[in-house]
C-alpha cells in the first residue's frame, strides 16, 4: 500500500436486526462478527475502514445501492455470504471476513459454490475491494462482468496459512449463537 | 532507530518469509501439550470401557466411542495402562524391545496416554523409534505427477519419468474436474512404461475417485479424510462410520486404499476445543486403526503451515508419524506441501522422515517443478531430485529413489508419450500429434507443450466414464499397437487386483511383480545389523551419481 496523508476512520452502528430487502439495486455487504470492532485491520494489516469504504465506493459507482450487515451467529464466509444474498433485495452480496477474505454470493447458489471468490486474502488490494463492490452491483444490475482477476501464490501458504488461522480464530470469539444478523450504519470520517 | 546491517541481511533471508505464530493454548493454537488435553485414565465394566481419558461413558462423543469400542482392546487396557508413560515412552526407544512388544502394548493405550508418552521423546528418539516401528522394513517414497493445464502427454511422460527414479506410488490430481479420467489413464500408461507395479491414484471427489478404482484406472486411494474433533467431522459432512464404509468399498474391489488427517487442521477450522494439535491427532490415528484401513497419510498434510508455526511444531508432526506406526499402520509420512521459503528449514524437516525411513517418506514429492503441482507445491520438487539423491549418498542412507541419466529419462518419456499417442488414436480420441510428443519428451512443464483443445479433450475423457473404458481394455489397445512390455505390466496390475495380496499393510510392488509388504517384509530392527540394511547392488545404485569424477575421465 502506498503511504498517503490521511487517514480514513469508520463509525458502524449497530440499528437493529437486518430485515429482507425489497429494493432489486440493492447489494448487501455481510461483515464478519468482529470486523471494524474486536479487530480492525486485515492479514495485511490493511485497515477495515478503507475495505469497506472501497468495496461500498465500488458498488456505489455501478449505480447499485450497498447495505451493511454484522453477520453474528457464523464467521464462515459462504454462510455468512449465502445468509445475506438471501436477505439482498437483488439477491446478490458480498460477504467480508476481518482478516480480509472475501467472496461475491447469489441467493440461488448452492452456501459452497459462488459468484466470484477471493479466498487468498493477503493477496487482495484496495483496488481489488473495489472492483469486487462494481462486479457485485453489475450482477445486481443483471450483467454480466468479467470476473475481478484472481492472483495464485503458491508461497501463500507458508507465509499466511498460521496467521489466516489466528485471524479466523479470534474472528470466532467475537460469534454470538443463535444471533440474527444486525443492520450497521457506515459512516466514514477522512482525516487529515 | 538506526538499523543495525546485520538484522537488514537477517530480514532478507528466505526464512522470515514464513509464518511464525506466539502459542495460544485455549484455542487449541499449540502443537503438542495443551493445558485442554485431558489426563489418561481408564475404566472398563463388563468388558466394555466405561471411562475413557477423564470422560464418561455418556459423555462421549462419536470418536471417543469409535476409539473405545473398535480400537482399544478392553481387556487389556487396565494393565497396559498401569505402565508408566515415560517406561513406554522408553521401550519405543529401546533397541532390545522388538516392535511387535510394542504393536501388543498398543491396543491398550488411550489418545491421552500415547500423547503423554510421546511428549517425553526427544525428536532423535523418536527418529529412533519410528526406524524400529515402521511396518515395512524396506522403505519407500511417493510422489505427485501433475501439470496445471492437465494435458496428458506431458502427464505421461512425467510418470514414466518419475517411474525411472524408483517412486513406488504416484499421485495425480486435476486442474478442472472433468480431466480427472485422463489423468489416471496417462499415469498409468505412464508409470508402467517405466517398470512394472507402479500403484497409481487419481485425488478427486470420492464418487468419481472409486469409480476409476473400480476400472482399473488406478490402484489405490489416500485423499479419505479424517478429523480429530465431533464438530469438524461433521462440517466435512461425515463420521467415523461413514469413512469406514469408504474404506471398505475401495478395499472389496481391490484398491488400496489409506485415510489422510493431520496436525492443524482442526485449529484451521475453529473446532479444536481447545486442544494440542497432536491430541486430536493422535484421536486420528487411533480411529484410522478402528476402522480397519491398512494405513494413514499424516504429517499435518495440507495444513502444515499451522504447526510449523508454533514451538515443537514440526517435533509434533513427527511424532504423529510415529503414532502411526505405533498402531501398526503403514505411514505416507507428508513433505507433501510447501512449507518454508527456507532451503535449510525444509530439509531439516525433511530429515526428521528420510533418516529413520518411512514406509512413504514423502506422500508426495513433486516429481514436476512445483508450479506444476496442483496439490499447491510439495516441500521438495523435480529441481531439488539431484540434493535428495546426493543425501542419499552423503548419509548412505535410502530415501527410496536412484540416480537416473539423462538418456534414458528421454528415452522413456518419449516411449510413454508414444503409447498414450497409440491409446488415443485407437479410441478415436483427439490426436496427439508427433509434435506434441516430442515436446513432452524434452519438457520441464506445461509453458513447453503445445495447446490441446480441451473442450474436445473433455469430451473423449467423459467417454472413459460413460462408455466404462477399462484398464483391460487399455492393455489389450497396447498389446495390439506394439507396446506389449507396458500391456502386461497394466494387466499384471489387474491380477494383483484380483489376488488382493496389495491391501495388506504397507504393501508396494516390485518389478518382478512382487508385493513387498509387512507381511513378508516385516520390520525387524533390533538394533545395529538388523532391520533394513542397504544390500550391495542398491548402495551401487545410490553411489552412482552422474556428478562424480574418476581418473578414467582423464585418461
Amino acid at each position: 500500500m502506498t503511504t498517503s496523508s490521511f487517514s480514513i476512520e469508520m463509525k458502524l452502528t449497530e440499528i437493529g436486526t437486518a430485515v429482507k430487502g425489497t429494493n432489486p439495486r440493492e447489494v448487501i455487504v455481510a461483515v464478519a462478527p468482529a470486523f471494524g470492532k474486536e479487530m480492525n485491520k486485515t492479514i495485511m494489516r490493511i485497515n477495515h475502514a478503507s475495505v469497506l469504504r472501497e468495496i461500498l465506493s465500488g458498488i456505489e459507482e455501478q449505480g447499485a445501492v450497498p447495505r451493511v450487515i454484522r453477520s453474528l451467529r457464523t464467521a464462515d464466509l459462504a454462510f455468512m455470504a449465502h445468509g445475506a444474498a438471501k436477505m439482498s433485495g437483488s439477491g446478490i452480496s458480498i460477504g467480508l471476513q476481518s482478516r480480509g477474505t472475501a467472496v461475491i454470493h447469489q441467493r440461488d447458489l448452492d452456501p459452497l459454490t459462488n459468484l466470484e471468490l477471493f479466498p487468498q486474502s493477503p493477496l487482495i488490494t484496495l483496488e481489488m475491494y473495489r472492483a469486487i463492490g462494481r462486479n457485485a452491483a453489475m450482477y445486481a444490475l443483471g450483467e454480466s462482468p468479467n470476473p475481478v482477476p484472481v492472483v495464485n501464490d503458491e508461497m501463500a501458504r507458508p507465509k499466511y496459512q498460521a496467521a489466516a488461522a489466528l485471524l479466523y480464530l479470534k474472528e470466532c470469539q467475537s460469534l454470538v449463537p443463535d444471533q440474527k444478523p444486525v443492520e450497521l450504519k457506515a459512516e466514514f470520517l477522512i482525516k487529515d | 532507530m538506526l538499523r543495525s546491517k546485520r538484522f537488514e541481511i537477517l530480514e532478507k533471508r528466505p526464512v522470515n518469509k514464513d509464518g511464525f505464530v506466539i502459542e495460544w493454548p485455549e484455542m487449541g493454537f499449540v502443537a503438542m501439550s495443551s493445558p485442554n488435553d485431558p489426563k489418561p485414565s481408564i475404566r472398563v465394566e463388563n468388558g466394555q470401557i466405561v471411562e475413557l481419558d477423564e470422560k464418561k461413558r455418556e459423555n462421549f462423543d462419536m470418536l471417543d466411542q469409535f476409539i473405545a469400542d473398535y480400537t482399544i482392546d478392553a481387556s487389556i487396557v487396565e494393565e497396559v495402562m498401569a505402565l508408566a508413560s515415560l517406561e513406554i515412552a522408553r521401550k519405543l526407544v529401546d533397541i532390545n524391545v522388538s516392535r511387535s512388544e510394542i504393536v501388543k502394548l498398543s491396543k491398550g493405550l488411550t489418545p491421552a496416554k500415547v500423547l503423554e508418552v510421546l511428549n517425553h521423546m526427544n525428536v532423535v528418539e523418536m527418529m529412533m523409534a519410528l526406524q524400529k516401528m515402521r511396518a515395512r522394513k524396506t522403505p519407500s517414497n511417493q510422489c505427485h505427477v501433475t501439470n496445471v493445464r492437465d494435458n496428458p502427454v506431458l502427464m505421461a511422460a512425467d510418470a514414466a519419468e518419475a517411474g525411472l527414479y524408483g517412486f513406488d506410488e504416484q499421485e495425480t490430481t486435476v486442474g478442472v474436474a472433468r480431466y480427472a479420467p485422463f489423468n489416471a489413464l496417462a499415469l498409468l500408461v505412464g508409470s508402467q512404461t517405466a517398470r512394472n507395479g507402479v500403484l497409481t491414484q487419481d485425488s478427486l471427489e470420492e464418487a468419481t475417485e472409486l469409480r476409476l478404482a473400480m476400472l482399473g484406472m488406478t490402484s489405490y486411494a489416500e485423499t479419505v479424510s479424517i478429523y480429530g474433533t465431533e464438530s469438524v467431522f461433521i462440517d466435512g459432512d461425515d463420521t467415523p462410520w461413514s469413512k469406514s464404509f469408504l474404506a471398505s468399498a475401495y478395499a472389496s474391489r481391490g484398491a488400496k486404499m489409506r485415510f489422510t488427517s493431520g496436525t492443524g487442521s482442526e485449529v484451521q477450522m475453529a473446532g479444536a476445543e481447545g486442544k494440542s494439535m497432536l491430541y486430536l491427532e493422535i484421536r486420528c490415528v487411533m480411529m484410522a486403526k478402528g476402522a480397519g484401513v491398512q494405513g494413514l497419510q499424516n504429517g499435518s498434510i495440507s495444513c502444515i503451515g499451522i504447526p510449523s508455526s508454533v514451538p515443537s511444531g514440526i517435533r509434533a508432526v513427527l511424532a504423529e508419524n510415529l503414532a502411526t506406526t505405533l498402531f501398526d499402520m503403514e505411514v505416507a509420512s507428508g513433505n507433501d506441501q510447501t512449507f518454508s521459503h527456507s532451503e535449510i528449514r525444509r530439509s531439516a524437516k525433511m530429515l526428521c522422515q528420510m533418516l529413520p525411513g518411512t514406509d512413504f517418506i514423502f506422500s508426495g514429492y513433486a516429481a514436476v517443478p512445483n508450479n506444476e503441482d496442483m496439490f499447491a507445491g510439495s516441500n521438495m520438487d523435480s529441481s531439488d531430485l539431484d540434493d535428495y539423491l546426493i543425501i542419499q549418498r552423503d548419509m548412505m542412507v535410502d530415501g527410496g529413489l536412484k540416480p537416473v541419466d539423462e538418456e534414458s529419462v528421454i528415452e522413456v518419456r518419449y516411449q510413454a508419450a508414444k503409447a498414450l499417442q497409440a491409446i488415443f488414436e485407437e479410441l478415436g480420441f483427439p490426436i496427439i500429434t508427433n509434435e506434441e510428443v516430442e515436446a513432452a519428451t524434452y519438457a520441464n512443464s506445461s509453458e513447453d507443450m503445445p495447446q490441446r483443445n480441451v473442450v474436445e479433450d473433455l469430451k473423449a475423457a467423459e467417454r472413459i466414464l460413460r462408455d466404462g473404458i477399462s484398464g483391460y481394455d487399455i492393455a489389450l489397445i497396447l498389446a495390439k499397437t506394439g507396446y506389449r512390455q507396458t500391456a502386461e505390466r497394466i494387466f499384471n496390475m489387474l491380477k494383483q487386483r484380483v489376488a488382493g495380496d496389495y491391501l495388506h499393510t504397507s504393501a508396494i510392488i516390485n518389478k518382478d511383480n512382487v508385493v513387498i509388504s509387512a507381511v513378508n517384509d516385516e520390520n525387524d530392527y533390533m538394533g545395529p545389523g538388523t532391520g533394513y540394511r542397504l544390500s550391495p547392488e542398491r548402495w551401487e545404485e545410490i553411489k552412482n551419481i552422474r556428478q562424480a569424477i574418476s581418473p578414467k575421465d582423464f585418461d
